[in-house]
Formats: C-alpha cells, sequence, structure tokens
C-alpha cells in the first residue's frame, strides 16, 4: 500500500465531524503536526466497529504535535511533544 | 463526573476464606451486574462459545502477565545491545524470544534517556501492552488521567512524585490506535556489577509506563 | 460531537494513584476473560471496535457504569447483536439467575 506521506512531512488534522466509531480524539483536530513515522496499513476501525472487514485498510503513522500546538496554555517546556497514531484519510498536508 | 462510582475498587485486602470467596464483600458488584455476568456466562457455556475452563486458563494466562515480565524484557535490553536494537526497531521478533505475541497489535518501545521522558496514556479506552503488562492500573483508566496526561504531563507526573527538570524533553504518547507501548526506563548509574535478577527487582510496572523512574537502589536493600 | 470516552483535555481531578491502585477481583478478571475469549482468534466473534462502539454508545451512562460493568454491557450487547443469545434468552436466564442468587444471599 503506498503511503502518501513521509516522515517529516507537515500535516494537519482534519476538523470532521465524522459520527460513529472514530480513533482520531477531538483535542488533535484541526491542529498541525509533523509524520513522525509511517507505521503501516491497517484494517479501518470505523467499519470494524460496525462487524465490517475494515476494508480497504487504512495507512497509519505517528504524528508529532508541539504540546504548545495542542494546548495554548500548555505551561511544561517549550521543547515537549506528544505523539499519536492518525489514520490517512483524517489528515491534509500542511 | 460521576466517577465516585469506581469507589468500590478501593479495596486492598483481597484475602480469600477456605471457601475462595472474597473476604471483602464491597469488591463485590451490584447485584445487577452479578446476575447480568452470571447470565451472560453461563448462556455462553451452554451454547459452547466458552467452556469454564477456557474462562479459567484466559484469567492464569492474564496472572501471568506483568511487573515482572515486562521487568525481563527491560533487563535483556539493559544488558544485551542487540537485543535492544531489535526491541527498538523490529519489536515483533524480540517479543518471540519471550514467547510474547503482540498480533493483531503491534509494540512501539520507547526509551528514555538523560534528555528525553516518556509517558503513556489512551485517551480514548485504555489501550495497554496487555501481552507483557496484564491489566492495566485502575488510574490508567480513570478520567483523571486520560484527560490530563496529555495536557498538563507535568503535573500528572508529579502527582506521581516524579519531578522532572524543565530542560528534560517529555514525550506524551497517546495509545489510540494500533500499536501499544513500552517505556524503556534509563538503567541506574552504580549497578554496573548487578547479576540480572537484582536489575529486574528494579523495573517496576510504573516505570514502563513512564509515570517514574525505576526504583532507586537503596530501596532494594535487604 | 465529542463521545463520551474521548478525555483528552478536559477538566479533571488529581490522579492520586495511591487510592486509585486496585488489585483485580476476580469477578472482574472473569469478565475480562469474558471479552477477551470472544474476542480469541479461535472464536472471533466480535472485535475490539465493536466493543468500543458499544461502550461509546451508551452517552452519558458511560460515566455511570464502573470499567467492568461497563465492559460487561458492551459483551452483553454484542452477543445480543450477533444473535449468539436472545433476548428471551438473557431475561429467562436472568430470571432464574436472580431467583438463585437472591436466595443465595438469604441464606436460604
Amino acid at each position: 500500500m503506498e503511503s502518501r506521506y513521509k516522515p517529516g512531512d507537515k500535516v494537519r488534522i482534519l476538523q470532521r465531524n465524522q459520527p460513529g466509531h472514530v480513533r482520531t480524539p477531538i483535542y488533535v483536530r484541526g491542529k498541525t503536526g509533523v509524520i513522525e513515522r509511517i507505521v503501516g496499513s491497517f484494517p479501518n476501525p470505523e467499519t470494524l466497529a460496525y462487524g465490517h472487514s475494515g476494508l480497504p485498510y487504512k495507512m497509519l503513522y505517528r504524528v508529532n504535535f508541539k504540546q504548545g500546538e495542542l494546548w495554548p496554555d500548555y505551561e511544561g517546556a517549550p521543547e515537549d511533544t506528544l505523539e499519536i497514531e492518525i489514520y490517512e484519510h483524517w489528515m491534509a498536508p500542511a | 463526573m460521576s466517577e465516585h462510582h469506581h469507589d468500590h475498587e478501593h479495596g486492598h485486602d483481597h484475602g480469600h476464606d477456605h471457601d475462595g470467596k472474597p473476604i471483602q464483600e464491597d469488591a463485590l458488584p451490584s447485584l445487577e451486574a452479578q446476575i447480568l455476568e452470571t447470565s451472560v456466562r453461563e448462556l455462553l457455556i451452554e451454547k459452547g462459545i466458552v467452556s469454564a475452563e477456557d474462562i479459567r486458563r484466559a484469567i492464569e494466562a492474564m496472572d501471568s502477565r506483568g511487573e515482572s515480565l515486562g521487568a525481563k524484557i527491560v533487563v535483556r535490553a539493559w544488558t544485551d545491545p542487540a537485543f535492544k536494537e531489535k526491541l527498538l526497531t523490529s519489536s515483533d521478533d524480540a517479543l518471540r524470544e519471550f514467547g510474547i505475541n503482540m498480533s493483531p497489535m503491534e509494540l512501539c518501545v520507547v526509551e528514555n534517556s538523560d534528555d528525553v521522558h516518556n509517558m503513556v496514556v489512551c485517551t480514548l479506552c485504555s489501550c495497554y501492552p496487555r501481552p507483557i503488562l496484564g491489566i492495566p492500573p485502575a488510574w490508567y483508566k480513570r478520567r483523571d488521567y486520560r484527560a490530563r496526561a496529555v495536557r498538563e504531563p507535568r503535573a500528572v507526573l508529579q502527582e506521581f512524585g516524579t519531578v522532572l527538570p524543565d530542560n528534560k524533553q517529555v514525550r506524551v504518547h497517546d495509545s489510540n490506535a494500533d500499536l501499544r507501548y513500552l517505556v524503556l526506563p534509563q538503567r541506574p548509574a552504580g549497578t554496573e556489577d548487578w547479576t540480572t535478577s537484582q536489575l529486574e527487582k528494579l523495573v517496576t510496572r510504573d516505570s514502563m509506563i513512564g509515570v517514574s523512574d525505576v526504583r532507586r537502589l537503596d530501596e532494594l536493600v535487604g | 460531537m465529542r463521545g463520551p470516552q474521548d478525555y483528552g483535555g478536559l477538566d479533571a481531578g488529581p490522579v492520586d494513584p495511591v487510592t486509585h491502585e486496585h488489585v483485580p477481583t476476580h469477578w472482574e478478571k472473569t469478565v475480562d476473560a469474558l471479552m477477551m475469549l470472544i474476542f480469541d482468534q479461535r472464536r472471533q466473534l466480535a472485535r475490539v471496535d465493536e466493543s468500543r462502539r458499544m461502550q461509546e454508545s451508551l452517552g452519558e451512562d458511560y460515566h455511570k457504569y464502573p470499567y467492568y460493568e461497563r465492559w460487561l454491557q458492551a459483551v452483553s450487547w454484542l452477543m445480543l447483536e450477533k444473535a449468539v443469545f436472545t433476548q428471551e434468552e438473557l431475561d429467562a436466564k436472568q430470571a432464574e439467575v436472580r431467583a438463585r442468587l437472591e436466595a443465595a444471599r438469604d441464606g436460604v
């Protein structure tokens, strides 16, 4: 499976209001981060949740965010980061 | 939020009498929950989906996992550079040596250093490296930890007694999808001559979740 | 729309890891085992994402249940959805079990 993004690419997590079971928490939606690694292709949890096959598989990435991007009032060190797994259909180039 | 419903979880004394009944009655769930659990279990057994033995074996398997299994992996990584490299880059192969199969998930090992402290949370549920560490701690599943670990990790770490200097980067990992995370804590200085079994005693469950460092050397005296 | 499970970044109290340490009870491990067994390679009766969907569908009740009681609800609903047993079978079984547990409690 082709991966659209590579480590180091800047991506924006989509601000989608998708109903049903999703694994993209609200706090990263609309935020900009950097691809940390390509994890691989996995069955889509959004359809697995309803008893379907999870096909077509979705490419999964680990995305690295500066904490200050996620929380404007972040009180820790400016270098602090958060990493989270995001499926390709939840991101766009930034 | 009504998280106080968890209050019945707080018991620490889980002794059993000779009949195997829990002595501490308040550790039991509500009668309604007992009725539902018994009903579901008996229906599944009657229909041949599971057997009582399957349930017993599943519980035995979860009891065999935990801190000591994780500690063996960590200490092997501390003492065997080739294994550590494999654990960090191709964890499936490394775990096979311990008879551990993460499938369909994958293990992602994140290494602490002088400059970086890693910490794991699952904000959406309670994803945890169960094939290694067993059942997650109660606090890991609660709203307080899940809500705040991503937003104010240093404050949460302080609540575990872990105070980090400002110049040490905190990397939080939200275990939200197909990876499971194990923190590889730092091997303490002064343990160069220690045996494997001595080293394993240093490694705690919390140090592998990343809410604390390993035990202090002076905690092991005697 | 924020699902009830999506806690990341919300206000919350202290973690209090001393109070909120807990050795799982045998009952909790039994519920855990039931969930793991219906997911396992041999049975594949349900996927973990289906269990999450069931729990998230509880809405405000998500917060009401203790952790393993929420899991138990999910197992029960999934087995009904997949017609492993019917609502009639579950109702009849629950009536029988209720009588049995109440009798045991009352020392009959």
